[in-house]
């Protein structure tokens, strides 16, 4: 871990655009759940934590943390200032992880926990649950859209195809899909810790087995992408 | 004494071929790698920087292999081509980073110095997005400097710097090597590296076309005549003996003065010459060589 | 000596600039227009960047597909579904497509600063600005009009009530218009006014997506409680939700709080045209700032 690194990163996270967009996601999931709660008596429209703030806000904000810390700098060339250093490529790696992961606890799984209790908060647990699952699957997303923003310049939209596409419109087709899925390890691990959120059925060793290895894999695999680091020539 | 070798290094991508076969030596001192655009020169960089791996061969620092070894970062340090694109930091914040991350004692003050030596301290407190080209240029080379490295790589450091910076450079480069360290920067504008370099490594489409001194070069280029203008009192009588001479190939009279010389055998008319004169009756002022220049030698490279 | 008087002097070389027929800016405009359009698609691009859109453009268009496949091999008497609803049911693809794209139309020449190369031809900033746009909307178009096209050749062809396939794949594609352009709109402006790619593919989906969700929690709320009313006001919020409003009132299609009564009815579709001329002046506007820098 590299303290210049997690500064670094932090800056170009909070960078004035991106900054603001980044808090603005979560700031609508919260808006949401007040407006809601304003309006009708406590419980109504729980649903709108899976719905909109796990399984749309929660990956949009790792994709954007990730690839803000990893996606530009890579793209340019300019990480080449960061990593011609006597510092292993697996701790800058580790350090932009940090950060972004930080990031998407915040902005991710945090408004989780406040919305839960904004809508309902009599029942502290379950959103206590969506925030623990939204945390685990928050981890994973990160290091996901980590890996793949050192792997490729398309990172951003390969990431929208998976949250969408295959674990969103695939996800609801075909129940198989939950082994691959990183929303449902989360929700698994939100279902062991309350009974009002439905278990996909992977069990929770699965869940946690799967979210862990991903993670550890994903960041391993971004550190040995940015230890090859290849400078594009003119040629 | 810090020495980047090349090992009969090739690097190909696919079915082209940036880098074919180049063994060589760069050490102490300021070296000019010098070729047209296309040839190579910023692939060499980037396998002697660590950022580019060798197909073929090996390239070492004082023995140790360059890549996947971010050691040698302790005593390197690369000016790349690329723009900084870290807008939002100013220049001091980004050359105080730099300064961190090579876990300097003290990377305050060797930011200070960095800055001092590329005579950036006073816009340091801008943000590099407000920065002209020049400027972040040097700017690049003070986060370069900032860990007193013995070798200096420099990717195309003269682009589009403005008259006065690019003579500041060239200084800081000749003083560079002048203190010992490791200097190779990259052009394909010869003028450059013939003021700053005396030892070039010309590289021609991925291969390595010569090496050493130009005027070394120059002397090993025999199969074409050296070209020389005599200025004398009595140039037609001078041209009309010379012509008669074994070692010259041709004589033309200039406009404005002065007699072309075109030689194959440089020794025997250096002997010859002030005798032919004598024999002429013809005084001699002034004798130059007119293509002992970079320049030639490039062309000569370039079109073989 | 005495000193020669320094002239210069232009040789002529035989150089003779294009003195015949030009085409107007008008030519201009639609070259770049075309270009556009096939970009948006990966066409005249390298191979990789044909993949994404091809792909969503497949997976749009398959389950028109399977559906006249089903009408002819069961011989089926209705279209299972129905030719608005085929958006409504298909706006993840349509939402990734635009996010994707307008980014290649808008943020590419802006990030690259290949724009100051366009602009310095005899092209107005406002005229590249509506070339790109109305690239970026024929290619939001064919996504849309496609699968709409598809089924309505497939129900003809099955001999269905001639008017009343007409009638339905009418409405369909004038829905689809107004969607697109409101789409259009809000892409294209994203994109030019964020130059990093990959953040305005997020942003765009979030816009997007995330709006959409939004309204529908709010809208689906409503219903649940017995005030309708909100959720109709909440519908002009998102691009989707007024087509799905726009859909209830013009076909026989169910949607969550449609709106009721003509003022309601009128204030969709007015929206409709509004967000799609705000997005539309909003792009104009950000190349003329450019192009005035």
């Amino acid at each position: 871990m590299n303290s210049t690194i997690v500064r670094l990163s932090t800056q170009a996270l909070l960078g004035r655009r991106r900054g603001l967009v980044l808090a603005l996601i979560p700031a609508v999931v919260i808006a949401l759940a007040v407006v809601i709660r304003v309006l009708t008596e406590p419980g109504t429209g729980y649903e709108i934590v899976d719905a909109i703030g796990f399984t749309l806000a929660l990956p949009l904000v790792a994709l954007l943390a990730s690839s803000a810390v990893l996606g530009p700098e890579i793209d340019d060339g300019s990480i080449v200032y960061l990593i011609a250093k006597p510092v292993p490529r697996r701790s800058v790696v580790l350090s932009k992880y940090v950060v972004a992961w930080l990031a998407t606890l915040t902005l991710g799984a945090l408004p989780l926990l406040v919305a839960g209790l904004v809508l309902d908060s009599s029942e502290p647990t379950q959103a206590l649950a969506w925030a623990l699952g939204g945390a685990v699957a928050g981890t994973t997303y990160t290091a996901l859209f980590l890996a793949l923003a050192a792997l490729t310049r398309h990172a951003v939209v390969i990431g929208l195809l998976f949250v969408l596409l295959w674990e969103g419109l695939l996800g609801g087709l075909l129940s198989g899909i939950r082994w691959l899925a990183i929303g449902a390890w989360g929700q698994e691990i939100a279902a062991s810790v309350s009974d009002a959120v439905k278990a996909p059925g992977t069990g929770l060793l699965y869940a946690v087995l799967a979210a862990t290895v991903l993670t550890v894999g994903s960041v391993w695999f971004a550190g040995d992408r940015l230890r090859s680091f290849t400078l594009r020539g003119d040629e | 004494m810090a020495t980047i070798s090349l090992d009969a290094v090739s690097r190909w991508y696919g079915n082209v071929v940036a880098v074919n076969g180049i063994t060589m030596s760069v050490g102490p001192g300021v070296t000019g790698l010098l070729g047209p655009n296309g040839a190579g020169k910023s692939t060499l960089i980037a396998l002697m920087a660590g950022f580019l791996s060798p197909s073929a061969g090996t390239v070492t620092l004082d023995g140790a292999t360059i890549w996947r070894n971010t050691e040698i970062y302790r005593t390197v340090g690369l000016v790349p081509e690329r723009e900084i694109s870290f807008g939002y930091l100013t220049g001091q914040q980004f050359v105080l980073a730099n300064a961190e991350l090579h876990g300097l004692p003290d990377p305050g003050a060797a930011c200070q110095r960095a800055l001092e030596v590329v005579e950036m301290v006073e816009p340091a407190a801008r943000r590099i997005g407000t920065y002209s080209k020049g400027m972040r240029q040097r700017v690049k080379l003070a986060s370069a400097l900032v860990h007193d490295p013995s070798v200096l790589l420099l990717d195309e450091p003269f682009n589009g710097v403005d008259p006065r910076q690019r003579l500041h450079l060239m200084a800081l480069l000749q003083r560079f090597g002048a203190e010992g360290r490791t200097v190779l920067f990259s052009s394909h504008i010869l003028e450059e590296v013939e003021q700053v370099a005396r030892q070039i490594e010309v590289v021609v489409s991925g291969r390595h076309a010569a090496s050493g001194d130009f005027g070394e070069i120059r002397r090993l280029m025999t199969d074409r005549p050296v070209q020389y203008v005599v200025v004398s009192d009595d140039d037609r009588t001078l041209a009309s003996a010379l012509i008669s001479e074994p070692s010259v190939v041709a004589v033309g009279l200039r406009p404005r003065g002065g007699v072309d010389v075109s030689v194959t055998d440089l020794g025997e008319f250096a002997h010859r010459l002030p005798r032919v004169a004598r024999d002429a009756r013809v005084r001699l002022v002034e004798l130059t060589p007119t293509d002992e220049s970079l320049e030639s030698v490039f062309s000569y490279l370039v079109g073989r | 000596m005495p000193e020669v008087p320094r002239t210069g002097v232009i040789h002529d070389l035989g150089y003779r600039p294009y003195d015949g027929p030009r085409n107007g800016s008008g030519a201009i405009a639609w070259a770049l227009f075309l270009s556009g359009f096939r970009n948006a698609f990966g066409l005249g691009r390298s191979g990789k960047s044909k993949v994404l859109p091809f792909l969503l453009l497949g997976l749009n268009l398959l389950p028109a597909v399977i559906v006249v496949g089903a009408m002819t091999l069961f011989g089926l008497d209705e279209l299972p579904i129905d030719y608005s609803r085929y958006a409504s049911s298909t706006q993840i693809l349509l939402s990734i497509f635009v996010a994707a794209q307008a980014p290649v139309l808008f943020s590419r020449d802006l990030r690259h600063g290949t724009i100051s190369l366009y602009l310095a031809r005899p092209l107005s900033s406002a005229a590249y600005a509506v070339a790109r746009w109305a690239a970026l909307l024929a290619a939001t178009l064919v996504f849309l009009l496609v699968p709409i096209i598809a089924l309505y050749v497939g129900a003809v062809l099955s001999e269905l009530d001639f008017w009343e396939q007409t009638e339905g794949a009418a409405k369909a594609i004038l829905l689809a218009v107004l969607l697109a352009l409101g789409l259009t709109g809000i892409g294209g402006l994203i994109a030019s006014v964020s130059v990093r790619r990959g953040f305005a593919v997020v942003a765009t989906i979030a816009v997007l997506l995330l709006g959409n969700g939004v309204v529908t929690a709010v809208q689906g709320i409503a219903e649940v409680q017995g005030e309708p009313r909100i959720g109709e006001v909440a519908g002009l919020f998102s691009p989707y939700s007024l087509y799905r409003g726009g859909m209830a009132a013009l076909t026989d299609n169910v949607a969550l709080t449609p709106p009721t009564g003509a003022a309601m009815t009128a204030a969709y579709f007015g929206v409709m045209v509004l967000v799609a001329a705000v997005g539309f002046v909003g792009i104009l506007v950000r190349y003329r700032r450019i192009a005035g820098r």
